[in-house]
Parts: C-alpha cells; structure tokens; sequence
C-alpha cells in the first residue's frame, strides 16, 4: 500500500512539473496569439501549439481524475479546434477568455498541488464556451477511422525497415490488416532518432496468435489503457499537429528530470569519497617511511589522482544542477503584458542570452527579485504613453531582460529606456521617510544604497504593482546573499538599468550549526559520521590527549573552544562530532549542537583569514559571518596534539 | 596633478589612502572573530556579499586597541585583487592632495607606522601621513611567522 501512494506521488510530481512545462509553453503562445490578433493575422503553428499544449494537460489531468483542469483544457480546447477548422479570425474577447481561462487552470493545479479544493471554474468554463460558436460540434471530416466514440484499445507501432518491405510488409499493409480486425482511430508518424515509426490507435480484438505474428512482422501491439474521458476523443487533428507533438517528445526524451534532492543526495556521497580519500592519504603518510620510496611515491600519485577525479566528479555534479535563465525569463513576457495593459503603457520586452546557465538554486531565489525588478520597470519605470511621445521618444518602450556569463559568473540585466531615477526626488523622499541620504547629488550607486534602505519605497502601498511582495531592501538581500552583488547605472530621461552579478554556481550544503561560549558554527554533515553527547566527567587526560569513552572503547577528543582559544564555561554535557572510522576515529567536542541547515559555502580566499580548522563562510540570515569548521583539519590537529611539533596551536597544521 | 585622497584618524593621527583604493566606507558591525590569525586581524565581515578580513590599524601600526564607537569606520579596500577591511577610529573627509607635493618621509616619522607610509603630505597647515596600501596589507610579522 505504501508503495502504491508513493507511485501516485511521484506520479503527480511528474503530472505539476509536466504542466507547469505545456503552462509555460501556453503563456508564450498566448502573447504570440495577441500580437496575432493585434496585427490582424495569427500563424496557424500558434494554433496549433495551443492545441495541443491544452491536449496535453486534458489528458493527464484526466489521467490524476483533477476534473476541473480537464473541463478547462477541454473548453479551451474546443475553442481552438474551432479557430482553426473555420479560420475564423481571433477576437480579443477570445484571447482574454483563453488568458482567463489559463489562469483559472494554474489556479486549479495549484490548488491541487497544495491539497486545497479546486477553485470555482464554472463562470470561466461559460465565458470561453461563449466565444466558442457550437462547442463540441466542430468535428474533423476526416477519415472514416478517425472516429470520436471508439475508445482505443491497442497502440500498434510499426517501424518500416528494408528488410520489411523486402518481405512486402510495408506501412500499407499494417493498416489493411488492422482494418480487417477492428477500425484505426488514429495514424500517426512520428519522427524517432532511429528513423520514422508508425503509431496506430485501433479499437478492436487481437488475439494472442495475431499479436505475436504481427510483432514478427515489426509490428508491435500493445494494450491501451483507456481513461473515461480522455478517450479517443481527441484523434481529430492533422497529422502536421501529431508530428509536432512527436517532435517535442523527441525532445523530451534527451532531458531527465532530477529533484534536487537526489543530486544533494549525490553531493552527500561524494562527501564521503572525500572524507574516505582524505583517510587514505592520512594511513600513506603514516607507512611513508616504512616503505620503498618508489612504491610509496606511486601509492602517492594514485591517491592524489584520485583527489583530483573526486573534485571533477563534484564539479560534474554541480554542472548538473545548472538550468537556463529561460526558467526566470519565460514567465516575464506574461508578467509584463498584464502590467503594461493595467498601466496602460505600451511595452516591448527583449530577452536576451536566455541559453545562459545557472545553478537551479539561484534560479529558484532569483526569481520573485526579478518579478520585482520587471514590474518596477513597467509601472514606474516607463513614462506614460503621451510623456513619451512628448519627450520624443518612441511611444512603445523597450524593456531588455538580459544574461551572459562573465568567467565565473553570471550577469542578470533590466535595462529599460524609461524616465530614469531622478536622484533629487529619491533624496528628497528618503529624507521624508527619514531613510539616511549622503548630502549632494546622489550618484548611481548612492541611489541605489537609499532605494535599497529597509523603510524606503517608490510609490504609495497602494500601488499595485509595487505594494506586492518584495522590496528593492529585500532584492539587493537576496542578491547578497547569494554572493552577488547589484547595481545601477540611471540617467534621467535616459533610462535605468539594474546589473546583477551572480556566482555560476553556488556550494550548497547541509551543515549542523554548532555553538561554543559566545561563538556559532557551521559544520559541514558531509564531514560527520556521527553525533555523540560526551558526559566532562568521563573524559581522561592520557598525556597530551583528552579521551572519552565510546561503546567500550575510546575516543580522541579535540575541544574546540581549546583548539580556537575560545572561552567556554564547563558544561554538563558536551556534543561531540564523530570524523573518521575505527582507530582514525576522532570526536570535536562543543557545547552544543543545535541543529542542520542548508548553508551556502562562501570563500575565505584572503590570506590574513586562511587558518586550520575553517573552511570557509556563511550567513544564517543575520548578515553576520559564521564560520564553517573543516573537522578533518581539526581532528589531525587533535592526532597530532601528542607530538612534539604538534604543541602549537592549529595554526601550525597549515 | 591633484588626487582625491580620503582622510582618517588612528591614534590621533590623520591618515590619507587614495579613494580610488577605497571601494567604500561602512559603520562597523558585527566582526566575526577568526581563531588563529594574525592578531592585527579582528575578524571577517560581509561586505557587499564578499568575506573581507578586518584589520585593526591601530594593532596593525603598533597602537593599543580601542573599543569600536560610533565614530569608527570600516574602509574597504582594494589592492592587488584582495579586497580588505581596514578598522579606523574615524573616517570622514574626502580632499584632493597634490601627489607633487608628497614628501617620502622624515626619518623621525618612521615609527611603527613608518614602514607603511608612501610619504607625508601638508594640506594647509596639517600633517598627513599617505598610507601605502599594499605594505600595510603585506603579511611579514614576526609573530605570524612563527605560526606558520
């Protein structure tokens, strides 16, 4: 039983992320179908990618039983069968309908991802049925097997080859014998990476014999299994309009899906490669004298390949979690359209560079601080239409969405040919907030720094556009906190153009977060084999070690509040990070563990902050730098400890 | 030919680095102590997104540390691709100096500070000491040396 839930839950991950994916593809033609309409002329391929985008999520949202987004898909549908069978013109009427009838489908979705009811559809379903002349009427006159009331019962493929036609069996022939057994609701080519194959729905009874006689022929049945209503239903389309479906699952099938916690999962096991190399290279060091040196040297140079391959194994990894900017771009055009009819501001939106890849993270964290920047940009950014005409400049403004990658980074860019920042009237404003401002002409930078201040905003709350979620304060947060940086470059009547700098990738991790007197820490769990809680009183001093008992043997201890120098007050108990196996084994003891987080890895590079034990650094929120503790570093410095050159501090294990 | 130069104290004595060197001034906040480095180095801040070192000048140049105030300022710099925090008592003045009329310094003035000094620059009346950045952030103390 637990299995069948867990196969209906990934199913219905695999169902929102395919739908947010034919979404997507919908808001792109659903411009293209408004500037159609626009220009008096909408291209048939419009047509029929909404089709069959709506096709699809009829279909699949049939298959999860999410009614209301099968009804919605279903009308939609109709409406486009319609338009392209009687090529009436688009009205805008429709196209607003349809725009409706899109948002009530992500609505509904939604509310099924979130386990709420479905939302009320049928005020929607009526307004689309309405720019729908005879919903359900406007059958294809095609061919006799392209029949709506026969549920499909086989999928019969057929891949034609030489040697087939050689025996006679061609593609012809396949259809005849179907025929002769039941009726073919629908043919189709499709365009496979080993040449063309054959797909053929049929209703109909085949035999066991027959089945296994035809698959000697190259053609391979098998059994469909029908869902109520998603039926044969839909078999009335062109085979121009299957052949593209088949395109785009050709596509689909070069492209895995991966959550990311799968591949967290795979970051964890390298972690342990790590560790588990690092422990290698601690045993060679140890036998180096006892063994020839040529021997040794050659151990040596394995171990040190193998390090080198762990780190391009880790890089691979990381390259994976790479996405395009199209994930944050493609919702903009939407975005934009709306603003820009509500503001009643003509805009034009360029994207550029949208093949630009990025750590999927930083996407998924970029992209409410970009909806922030895009909105901006169209309600306060642009003029108004007679502003415009009135400065000169053409009525239509240009907002350019733009991505490169500079070296290890990637640039995000918002340049609009808009009024710009009038930096007089940000001083002024800020000051009536009472946000701090630098006397004089702000310059762009000092504008940013005030517009970005906690407390400041552009526009009255009741701005629409604006008062919703973040803020610039919260934008240049978020950039920062993700290592990059921001910045502006304005000139009034000019325009405005915001840069944000991103690393390519980002070191994500788990780390449990750890504290010693005054002092937080993260540590990386990849590092930790174990946690244990150490009562003080059992710890003995064995010449320069401290050793705690563990499961009837010992354990090394290191305090960390001794290796760092930090004033500790005893405690009743101490919590201890377990590094290492068996006899390597080695426990970092603190106060206390207080809990796990994702944690971004940022570089100490400078030389006057490298030191032995810290591995870097992050921010738990507060802007405060924690350290990250490297336990392997501070558990040699414990192994060590007992030796002569091992008296100084950790500093010296660097 | 006149630079900008920004003016600051430490231990009562005005220094000058040039604005161009100095990407920005901040109030000091919270300094993460980092254990086992050099003691001139309070610790790491964010600084626009980047872990700078903090380094305490007046530890640096020889001076007894005081505690931070209203008044003390973090100036990051730039040099030689590092970007680094210098902790001044305070910072507030930005003044174009003639680089002509820098004068390398007196031998009396080389004190602790001395070896950090470009030169000695007199604007109206007053003593300026123009800092040499890449010296100041050059990493040659005896007491790190025996860490390392």
């Amino acid at each position: 039983m637990a299995d069948d839930a867990n196969i209906l839950g990934n199913f219905m991950d695999d169902y929102f992320v395919e739908c947010e994916e034919h979404l997507a593809a919908i808001r792109a033609q659903l411009l293209e179908l408004e500037r159609g309409v626009g220009a008096g002329t909408v291209r048939p391929a419009v047509l029929q990618d909404l089709f069959r985008s709506f096709h699809s999520i009829k279909g699949i949202s049939g298959m999860v039983e999410l009614r209301e987004a099968e009804m919605l898909a279903h009308q939609m549908e109709s409406y486009l069968r319609a338009l392209r069978q009687r090529e009436v013109t688009v009205s805008q009427r429709g196209v607003d309908a349809l725009v409706a009838g899109v948002a009530a489908l992500e609505r509904t979705i939604a509310a099924r991802r979130d386990g709420q009811p479905a939302p009320p559809v049928d005020q929607v379903l009526h307004d689309i049925a309405a720019t729908t002349p005879e919903a359900g009427a406007a059958q294809g006159p095609d061919v006799e097997a392209r029949s709506m009331d026969v549920a499909p019962s086989w999928r019969v493929t057929f891949a034609p080859s030489a040697e087939l036609i050689a025996r006679g069996v061609t593609v012809d022939v396949v259809r005849a014998r179907l025929r002769e057994r039941g009726r073919i609701v629908d043919a189709a080519p499709k365009v496979m990476p080993h040449g063309i194959v054959f797909e053929f729905l049929f209703a109909g009874d085949l035999e066991p014999d027959v089945v296994e006689a035809w698959r000697a022929d190259g053609a391979l049945a098998e059994r469909v299994a029908v869902s109520p209503s998603s039926a044969a239903a839909e078999s009335a389309e062109s085979d121009a309009a299957e052949s593209a479906d088949a395109a785009s699952r050709l596509g689909a099938t070069h492209v895995v899906r991966v959550d990311l916690a799968r591949l967290d999962e795979l970051m964890r096991m390298i972690g342990d490669l790590v560790i588990s190399r690092a422990r290698l290279a601690a045993a060679l060091a140890r036998v180096e004298r006892r063994v020839p040196p040529v021997e040794w040297r050659e151990v040596q140079e394995n171990s040190q390949t193998i390090e080198r391959q762990l780190r391009d194994l880790r890089e691979g990894v990381m390259r994976v979690r790479m996405v395009p900017v199209r994930e944050i771009f493609r919702r903009m055009p939407f975005v934009v359209r709306d603003l820009a009819r509500e503001t009643g501001k003509k805009v034009r939106l360029e994207l550029r560079g949208q093949e630009t890849e990025i750590d999927k993270y930083l996407i998924e964290r970029m992209m409410d601080p970009m909806l922030h920047l895009v909105r901006n940009a169209v309600s306060h950014g642009f003029e108004s239409t007679a502003e415009r005409l009135a400065a000169g400049k053409p009525e239509e403004g240009t907002l350019v969405l733009s991505s490169s990658s500079v070296g290890e980074a990637v640039l995000l860019e918002i340049a609009d040919d808009g009024r710009g920042i009038d930096p007089d009237a940000v001083a002024a404003r800020a000051r009536a907030m009472g946000v701090p401002v630098p006397e004089g002409t702000l310059t762009s930078r000092a504008v940013l720094d005030v517009i970005c201040a906690p407390g400041f905003s552009t526009r009255d709350e009741t701005d629409r556009a604006s008062g919703r979620g973040v803020g610039m304060a919260v934008v240049k947060a978020t950039v920062e906190e993700l290592n990059g940086t921001i910045s502006l470059d304005t000139t009034p009547g000019e325009g405005t153009r915001f840069v944000i700098e991103l690393p390519l990738t980002l070191s994500i991790t788990d780390a449990l977060i750890a504290h010693v007197g005054e002092r937080t820490f993260a540590v990386p769990q990849a590092q930790v084999r174990e946690v244990i809680e150490v009562d003080p009183t059992t710890v003995r001093r064995v010449e320069q070690h401290e050793i705690a008992p563990l499961r009837g043997g010992s354990l090394p201890i290191v305090r960390l509040a001794r290796a760092f120098g930090i004033e500790a007050r005893p405690r009743r108990a101490l919590h201890v990070f377990v590094v290492g196996n068996g006899a390597d084994a080695v426990g970092i003891a603190v106060d206390r563990i207080a809990g796990q987080r994702e944690i971004v890895v940022r570089r100490m590079a400078d030389d006057l902050i490298k030191v032995a034990g810290v591995a870097g650094a992050t921010d738990l929120g507060d802007g405060r730098v924690v350290l990250i503790l490297d336990l392997l570093a501070l558990a040699r410095y414990g192994q060590s400890a007992g030796t002569a050159e091992g008296s100084t501090k950790a500093g010296s294990a660097r | 030919m006149k630079e900008p130069f920004i003016l600051f104290m430490v231990a009562g004595t005005t220094y000058a680095l040039r604005s161009t060197e100095v990407a920005h001034v901040e109030m000091v906040e919270q300094v993460t102590a980092v254990p086992n480095a050099a003691d001139f180095v309070d610790g790491v801040v964010f600084s626009r997104g980047q872990v700078v070192p903090a380094l305490n000048l007046r530890a640096r140049f020889g001076f007894e540390r005081a505690p931070y105030g209203l008044a003390t300022r973090l100036l990051v710099a730039n040099a030689g691709g590092r970007s680094v925090g210098l902790i001044v008592d305070e910072a507030r003045e930005f003044v174009p100096i003639d680089t002509a009329s820098i004068q390398p310094p007196a031998s009396a003035l080389t004190g602790l500070s001395g070896r950090y000094l470009e030169g000695v620059a007199n604007i109206g009346g007053r003593l300026v000491l123009v800092l040499n950045l890449t010296e100041v952030l050059t990493f040659t103390d005896p007491a790190l040396e025996a860490h390392t």
